[in-house]
Formats: C-alpha cells, sequence, structure tokens
C-alpha cells in the first residue's frame, strides 16, 4: 500500500460533488448508484464526507460468510468479489460505520473500493477535502486554503 | 503449476484448479447454471461439459464435467466440439421441457438453436431448474433449512415435511442465488416470509429500518462471535453517528 485516501473534514464545503462523482461512476448507462460516500452537513457551507475506513480488522470481512470481500493488497481497499458474493446483507448489518450500502436499484451491496486505486471522487473535491496521497504525506496537517485563512482572519476580528 | 491446452490454446493452471477456472481464465466460456464462485462446484446442471483427451490416447475422448474436472498435465480440452454442443442442447431442451416459463432458460436455450421443447412439455410448469444452489448455499451458511425431497420428476426443492422450516434464519441467500428466481418470499420492514415461516425484522433502534432478520443477526452474532450490538442500528444512523462525531473533533481542533 502506497497511497491512502485522507479527507480533510475542515475543508469540506458540503458541495455533494463527491457523491454525484460516486453515483456516476458506480453506475451504469446514466443510472446512478448509491453513492459509497455521503456528506452529512454540520451548517452552512459545511459537510462532514464518510466514507468506508477500509479497516485493518474489519467487521464486514469477519461477518462475510462466503469471504467475499478481501483486501486488494495494492490499494489496501477491501474489495467485494460479486461473483462470491451471496447478497445476504450481513456486512451490511456489521459494519460498525454504515459505510456498506444496500443499493436497492442495483439489487447489490456497494462498498468504497477506492475504484481499484484512482478514487473518481478525489479529483472532483473543489476544496481538496478529499486527497489520494503518499502513505507518509497522510500525517501531515494540510495547509490551510485561502478561505480557511480567511475566515480565521474574520473570526480573530470579530 | 500445471500445462495443458484448451481449444488448441496452451495455458498454465494453479494446480488443484477445475478445468473450469482453467477454460474462463483463457478465455473461453461454457454455460453454467449450477456453478457459483463461493460454493464448492457440484456437476448437476451438466451444462459445462468439455470433450477431454491426452497424447497418448489413441484418439479416444471422454466428456466430462469441467466444474468438477480437475486440471492434469498434458491435458487437451475442447469446449465446443460437435457432440459437447449436441449434448448441451438435449440438456437445454429438456430443461425448457420441465421449465418452459423460465426466462433464462428459454435465452439459454434460444442461443444453442431451441426455440420450442422437443419434448412433451411439462404439464405443471416450474421455474426451479433443480441446480442445487439453494440447497447448498443454505448448507454453506450452516443453516440446511432445505433440501431436495423425493425422486426422478416428482423431485423438488422443500423444507423438512414441507412445514415451515425451524432451522431457517430467514437470510433470503436461496432466493437471491436462484438463477430462475423461482423462490418466492415477501419482506418489509417488519416482517419477512419465505418457506411457509414469518420472521420479525431486526428494526434499527433509531430510525427503524430493517435489513436482517432477528434469528440471521442472532446466528451470525454466536457463529463469528462478534457482539450483537454490531446489528442494532441501521447503516444511515451509523453514518450519522459517525459524522456527528467527526464533526465534534474538527469543532475541537480549530477551537
Amino acid at each position: 500500500m502506497k497511497m491512502i485516501y485522507k479527507v480533510t473534514v475542515e475543508r469540506c464545503i458540503a458541495c455533494g460533488k463527491c457523491e454525484l462523482a460516486c453515483a456516476f461512476a458506480h453506475g451504469s448507462e446514466g443510472k446512478p448508484s448509491k453513492t459509497r460516500i455521503n456528506i452529512f452537513k454540520r451548517g452552512p457551507e459545511l459537510g462532514t464526507p464518510v466514507v468506508c475506513f477500509q479497516c485493518d480488522d474489519a467487521a464486514c470481512a469477519a461477518a462475510c460468510p462466503t469471504q467475499a470481500l478481501v483486501r486488494n493488497e495494492e490499494t489496501g481497499a477491501i474489495e467485494m468479489d460479486r461473483d462470491r458474493c451471496i447478497l445476504c446483507r450481513l456486512c451490511v448489518a456489521a459494519c460498525p460505520f454504515g459505510n456498506m450500502l444496500w443499493d436497492e436499484a442495483y439489487h447489490l451491496v456497494q462498498k468504497c473500493d477506492l475504484c481499484g486505486g484512482d478514487p473518481k471522487c478525489v479529483p472532483f473535491c473543489p476544496t481538496h477535502a478529499l486527497e489520494y496521497v503518499p502513505c507518509e504525506e497522510a500525517p501531515k496537517r494540510p495547509e490551510p486554503l485561502a478561505w480557511e485563512s480567511g475566515a480565521k482572519e474574520m473570526r480573530a476580528g470579530s | 503449476m500445471v500445462s495443458l491446452t484448451i481449444n488448441g490454446k496452451s495455458v498454465r493452471a494453479r494446480e488443484g484448479a477445475y478445468l473450469l477456472e482453467a477454460i474462463r481464465a483463457a478465455g473461453f466460456d461454457v454455460p453454467t447454471l449450477c456453478n457459483h464462485e463461493a460454493l464448492e462446484p457440484w456437476g448437476g446442471c451438466r451444462l459445462c461439459l468439455v470433450d477431454v483427451t491426452k497424447a497418448g490416447w489413441d484418439g479416444w475422448k471422454k466428456m466430462v464435467v469441467s466444474c468438477m474436472f480437475p486440471v492434469e498435465e498434458g491435458l487437451i480440452v475442447e469446449t465446443h466440439t460437435p457432440r459437447v454442443e449436441e449434448t448441451r442442447r438435449v440438456v437445454l431442451d429438456l430443461l425448457l421441457a420441465r421449465c418452459p416459463d423460465a426466462p433464462l432458460i428459454q435465452k439459454m436455450a434460444a442461443e444453442h438453436g431451441i426455440e420450442q421443447t422437443s419434448y412433451e412439455r411439462n404439464p405443471e410448469p416450474t421455474d426451479c431448474i433443480l441446480c442445487g444452489l439453494c440447497t447448498r448455499v443454505c448448507d454453506h451458511i450452516g443453516v440446511s433449512a432445505i433440501s431436495s425431497v423425493n425422486r426422478g420428476s416428482g423431485r423438488e426443492i422443500a423444507p423438512p415435511f414441507n412445514e415451515a422450516p425451524p432451522d431457517c434464519i430467514g437470510c433470503l441467500a436461496c432466493a437471491e442465488i436462484c438463477p430462475t428466481q423461482c423462490i418466492p418470499y415477501k419482506t418489509s420492514d417488519y416482517k419477512r416470509s419465505i418457506w411457509g415461516k414469518d420472521f420479525e425484522m431486526l428494526r434499527c433502534k433509531t430510525c427503524g429500518k430493517a435489513h436482517i432478520t432477528v434469528m440471521q443477526a442472532g446466528y451470525y452474532a454466536g457463529k463469528n462471535g462478534v457482539p450483537g450490538s454490531y446489528f442494532e442500528t441501521c447503516d444511515a444512523c451509523k453514518r450519522k453517528v459517525m459524522a456527528e462525531q467527526f464533526a465534534k473533533l474538527s469543532s475541537g481542533a480549530r477551537g
């Protein structure tokens, strides 16, 4: 695993572009799938993206009776082998963070697989709240964006 | 690794693999109805038949079901010889006689040039092709609530004594895996019924949505050693809780 999916919650402006990118990247013929990343609003133009953590000791994989959830050692993501899935939805119930999703339209379970190492949501994020960065860069605190520093100045001035 | 020839193409396959896996890895396709990646091969539908021979066999060939035949060094495999195709046609013709209204069988038969069955049409049409996927997936989960009963033309899939199966946990795996979708069930956020048995759903304690039955949660919690609390909240509510946690963390960091 060389790259890591990094979410900087403070930067999210709840624009919903990641959700759209995800839904259309994994849908077919223009029919969107259930989005694997979800934004929860926590204020005006502030959001919290919630997406699969690709846990080390993953409850979804432990619960799966057919070993359909397997880690891709290259990307570090837990991927779903659709040919092995028997649609029992146990992973949906087992994920402690609610990141396994039942997609009624496609009648299957959706889970973030980092798009096989090229997450489609990342380039659509206008504030770089979502990034796909080399592992060693992940702990670095991101540089504040222009609007962030502006907001801080305003807050300091008031 | 084992070397073999498939339709004239030299390929290498994993030792202990079955022919079907090697055939598909080599880019060829054979039709199957009873095969599933997650389950042990069963050889029930007889559609994945192929001809195999070896250099020293003087041209003698035998027909095997590729899903259950292990790869062997030097094996020469042909997936679409006339006699293999003819056998597949007979199988599909018989299936079409048994299940004349099943769209999947109609489609597969049409792909093999059969529009109408040449046998007598089943007077009591069914969509069940007796592929055994439902019973095998039930065994795999460890429940074994249903099995095939009776013999010959009277064979069918049923719970014991045709009564509501006490072991069934209502996971729907049998209905979902059925290639002809012929196992009826009803499900809502309150109640699920399948095989004549009613199940109470495990409803989210916050919003009331449900994905699994109470029995299913109990069974899996016991089997996997996970706490029952894993199943108490639905995915959407869990995500909401996560988002609130993050919001708290991020506002603390900004402070």
